[in-house]
């Protein structure tokens, strides 16, 4: 094992399951600087996570084993997901291999893990968030894969390591087909993470919320548990997103430290465009994902027609 | 004389024997047990041969000489039928007593089984097509002796007039196909020119796509499965539906090949529509048996988005993905029929145990029927496609076919291999969306009938044959690597692929599928640990503070409606609203809401009203008179001299 794949593998772990939190934190601190707020630090997550670990969970009934293990799969799934994300370029091998579309599947397992445990608890707010969680996930789905087709053009697969290395350098960034992709993996990005103008984390208001609303039963360590998979999942999408589609150059120290970069800049992206749009409405993000899907398939077109020609 | 030779042909005859005794007033168990035996021993010599052991019996022939033989292909779906059928028997011999006519519906399960053995294992036109005819009217009759009201009868009319008029193509194709001797492969369909070979193949898509249940063709499946008694919606969806892909795979690969690229491409955009307009219909569907059915169209699609991305590749040159393509095809066939039947088999058991299967009146079964509950989850979590489980396998591998072809040996093919991906990802979390909704309702929660709070968990084989599946589906989804080598060698012009736990396909981040059940399992029980068994005493749901009332749950309707609004201008749902207002105060509101299916709307109602139509305007010829039809004779004769003087015919 070279020094770099073992800098990766670290970066991975430790990176994913201790610094994911500091990313929803950073993104609500600079959030509120910019709406003129002092906000909360920061490492706001980690004291939340710290106390809710503290605190015995809560079983509502009548619920069912599905409704228990839902928190320790989800955030199993989660973990896994996060083992295959390559860093700066390196894909370290666990024995899961580095496919996109089985990253595609760990999370799926994680949804349909939260939405089950909706309707074990049969709490009217769960099932309201998952449903609307499912209805987007169809279209996002679809959108995530145009976006990850448009990624694994130039590196001929869908291995995520090998997607990474063809993105490395100016060399995409001549084909129409990066920015199409590029701009298809953002609205990835908003769906994932939860963010405006599709889902608004900040909001308690039972009517307006969707990830937060399958979370609202659970206590205690299973909470802790769903709160850290949700920081993980926006730790995933933000690598994928800085080491698929934002510039990057040399080595793997060089493209360590623009990763870094990238996930400093896309949260303060997120930042920016949770300060200045305004929520959607629902019935309308479908069609706002599936004009990203579109402008994937423009992509797709001119990136066949110049290798035709 | 090969080794399975023996063992096959001790299990025709036991099968026979099994499928006869009901009538000669054996017990019926007995008859169940000769049935198992039977189609146990076919499967063994099925799977013998697609292992790599010699063909039994004899190879294709053209004339009307009726013979029998097990090729590899035949083997794969010969295993397949008996894996099902094997827990289908076993279901049945604690399902079938005291359920109404025990003894008929014994002996036409045998004959059911037998028709679908033959179908795959024949070796002529002959024995082919009196296969093909058997496997429709035993179900048929099945139903009959299940329950004949109206809509039954009605079910089984459009079941019947529907596959036999699709079946027709059936006929034309193999007839066709043996006359230009191209069963035994003396001669070549393309060596008659285009017209022909279109012939063959439209009939073939046609025939095939009707009994496999390809939308725009599928309109019996949903209404004919789920008034089947269980063990047999458990055979017609998972086996029966497949042995019509075992056909239409037989003409496009075996007996027509190479077709032209136009088939390939049908193909795809069948089983696209039937994937995509499968699930959605299914979401949209109150009856869990009615949902299943629906399902059965989307993976029935999904096996065909796999074989036509293997006919495109072909065309290309592109060896190594179409086997690729291939391969996936078959695997998801085989992971559709051990899901479908375990489901269909738990769903069976729902009804014994609860009553009607209407989903917004159940609720909370998985405390009260634990096994046949755990079984259903983990069947809803593989057809759903989730990871570590069998359906994943084959859709990640047919997901990564249709990437592929997106890269694109031309423009167009590009185009529609990733218009063929993205519309498979949305089927995948669709179908997530609808079998989450099926498991929340069915056994999670609070029971939302008193006969569900009180549903008793069933008997013994009823309990394992679905436990039973569920294990296959597992199993399935740890070992698809070290299956797949011998599903490519079916594959025309095949490349070989390495057996090993891990699937790596070119130019993929491989997919390790034991190491993801270990991971997950793994990972998920530290977890567990590490959560602690530290808990607050049991407490009601908070809801925000609301009291948590069964008649505040929610509904299938309810649950769907974000996808029904979304969609609205494709699903066009009807909604009417009735408010009664006495004096100026509301007392009541009445609410009625459906997603209307528009194929049977906008496409089967106005073809019957044209086909009566027409059959009016036929019966004005038939006036009774004798001199009018010894007019049409003398008329006809004229035609046909004329025909020979111009040279038409003769």
């Amino acid at each position: 094992m070279s020094a770099a794949t073992a800098a990766a593998a670290a970066v991975q772990v430790l990176g994913g399951v201790t610094l994911a939190p500091l990313l929803p934190g950073t993104i609500q601190a600079a959030k509120a600087r910019l709406q003129g707020r002092r906000g909360p630090s920061p490492l706001q997550p980690y004291r939340d996570l710290r106390k809710l670990w503290g605190k015995s969970v809560a079983d509502p009934q009548p619920t069912t084993f599905v409704y228990r293990v839902a928190p320790p799969l989800v955030a199993a799934a989660t973990a896994l997901a996060l083992l295959l994300v390559p860093i700066a370029g390196v894909a370290p091998n666990w024995g899961l291999g580095d496919d996109a579309l089985v990253l595609v599947g760990l999370l799926a397992l994680a949804r349909f893990a939260i939405a089950a445990s909706s309707w074990d608890s049969g709490s009217g707010f769960a099932l309201m968030g998952s449903s609307r969680d499912l209805t987007f996930a169809a279209f996002a789905e679809a959108l995530l894969l145009a976006a990850l087709i448009l990624a694994a053009l130039p590196a001929g697969g869908t291995a995520l390591g090998a997607m990474a290395r063809a993105a490395n350098g100016s060399g995409p960034w001549s084909e129409p087909a990066h920015w199409c992709g590029a701009v298809a993996f953002a609205l990835v990005l908003l769906v994932e993470t939860g963010r405006q103008p599709i889902d608004n984390p900040d909001t308690h208001l039972e009517l307006t919320m969707i990830h937060e609303g399958p979370l609202l039963e659970y206590a205690g360590r299973d909470l802790a548990l769903l709160q850290w998979s949700a920081a993980a999942r926006h730790w995933i999408v933000i690598v994928l997103a800085a080491g698929l589609f934002l510039p990057h150059w040399g080595g793997f120290g060089a493209q360590l430290a623009y990763l870094a970069a990238g996930i400093v800049v896309l949260c303060a992206g997120l930042a920016l465009s949770e300060t200045t749009q305004a929520k959607m409405r629902i019935l309308r993000v479908p069609g706002l994902l599936m004009g990203g899907c579109l402008l994937a398939f423009v992509g797709l077109a001119t990136w066949l027609l110049g290798a035709s020609i | 004389m090969s080794s399975s030779d023996l063992p096959a042909l001790a299990g025709a005859v036991a099968l026979a024997l099994g499928t006869l005794a009901p009538l000669l007033r054996l017990r019926l168990d007995f008859a169940l047990a000769l049935q198992a035996l039977g189609v146990a021993l076919l499967g063994a010599a099925g799977a013998a041969v697609l292992f790599g052991a010699a063909p039994v019996g004899s190879g294709f022939r053209d004339g009307i000489e009726p013979a029998l033989g097990i090729d590899r292909l035949s083997g794969f779906f010969l295993a397949t039928i008996a894996l099902t059928a094997l827990a289908t028997l076993l279901y049945a011999r604690d399902y079938l007593p005291g359920h109404r006519g025990a003894s008929p519906l014994v002996a036409l399960g045998g004959l059911f089984v037998a028709s679908l053995c033959l179908v795959v294992t024949a070796r002529d036109a002959s024995l082919f097509l009196a296969g093909w005819e058997l496997m429709t009217l035993a179900p048929a009759a099945a139903i009959l002796v299940r329950g004949h009201d109206a809509p039954v009868r009605n079910a089984v009319f459009v079941y019947l007039a529907v596959t036999h008029v699709g079946g027709a193509g059936v006929w034309i194709s193999v007839l066709a196909l043996a006359h230009y001797g191209a069963l035994s492969g003396t001669g070549t369909l393309a060596a008659h020119g285009g017209g022909p070979e279109a012939l063959v193949l439209v009939a073939a898509l046609i025939g095939f796509g009707t009994k496999a249940g390809l939308m725009p063709l599928h309109s019996w499946l949903p209404r004919a499965h789920p008034v089947a008694p269980s063990n047999f919606s458990a055979l017609m969806s998972g086996v029966m539906v497949k042995v019509a892909l075992y056909g239409l795979v037989r003409v496009l690969f075996e007996w027509a090949a190479p077709v032209p690229l136009w088939a390939g491409l049908a193909l795809l955009g069948a089983g696209l529509l039937s994937a995509l307009g499968g699930v959605l219909y299914a979401l949209f569907q109150h009856d869990l048996k009615r949902l299943l059915a629906f399902s059965s169209i989307e993976n029935v699609g999904i096996v065909a988005l796999g074989l036509g991305a293997s006919l495109t590749f072909a065309w290309a040159g592109d060896r190594t993905w179409a086997t690729i393509a291939f391969a996936a095809a078959l695997l998801h066939v085989v992971n559709h029929a051990l899901v479908k039947a375990c489901l269909f088999l738990a769903a069976g058991s729902f009804e014994r145990a609860a009553g009607p299967l209407d989903l917004d009146r159940l609720g909370g079964l998985l405390r009260r029927m634990p096994w046949t509950g755990a079984a259903f989850l983990v069947g809803a979590m593989a057809i759903a496609g989730l990871p570590p489980l069998n359906g994943f396998a084959s859709e990640w591998l047919t997901l990564q076919a249709l990437v592929h072809l997106a890269f694109g040996p031309a423009v167009g093919l590009g185009i529609a291999g990733m218009v063929a991906a993205v519309g498979l990802a949305a089927t995948a979390a669709l179908a997530l969306f609808c079998f989450v909704k099926a498991v929340g309702q069915v056994l999670l929660g609070a029971p939302r009938r008193p006969e569900v709070a009180t549903a008793e968990e069933v008997p013994g084989g009823m309990r394992a044959a679905p436990v039973a599946l569920a294990a296959g589906c597992v199993a399935l989804g740890v070992v698809p690597g070290l299956l797949l080598p011998s599903l490519a060698a079916i594959a025309p012009d095949h490349t070989s692929l390495a057996a090993a736990a891990t699937i790596s396909v070119p130019g993929s981040g491989t997919f390790p599928a034991p190491w993801l059940l270990v991971g997950v399992v793994a990972l998920t029980a530290a977890l567990w640990w590490a959560r602690g068994s530290r808990r607050a005493a049991p407490v009601p749901a908070w809801v925000c503070g609301q009291p948590v009332d069964p008649r505040l749950g929610w509904t299938s309707a309810g649950f769907t409606k974000p996808v029904r609004l979304v969609l609205e201008a494709i699903l066009r749902p009807r909604r009417e609203v009735v408010m009664t207002e006495e004096g100026g105060v509301l007392r009541a509101v009445a609410y009625r809401g459906e997603v209307p299916h528009l194929f049977d709307s906008a496409l089967y109602r106005p073809a019957r009203r044209r086909a009566l139509q027409g059959a009016a305007l036929a019966r004005r010829i038939q006036s009774g008179s004798v001199r009018g039809y010894a007019a049409y004779l003398l008329v006809l004769l004229l035609v046909v001299l004329l025909a020979v003087r111009v040279g038409v015919i003769g």
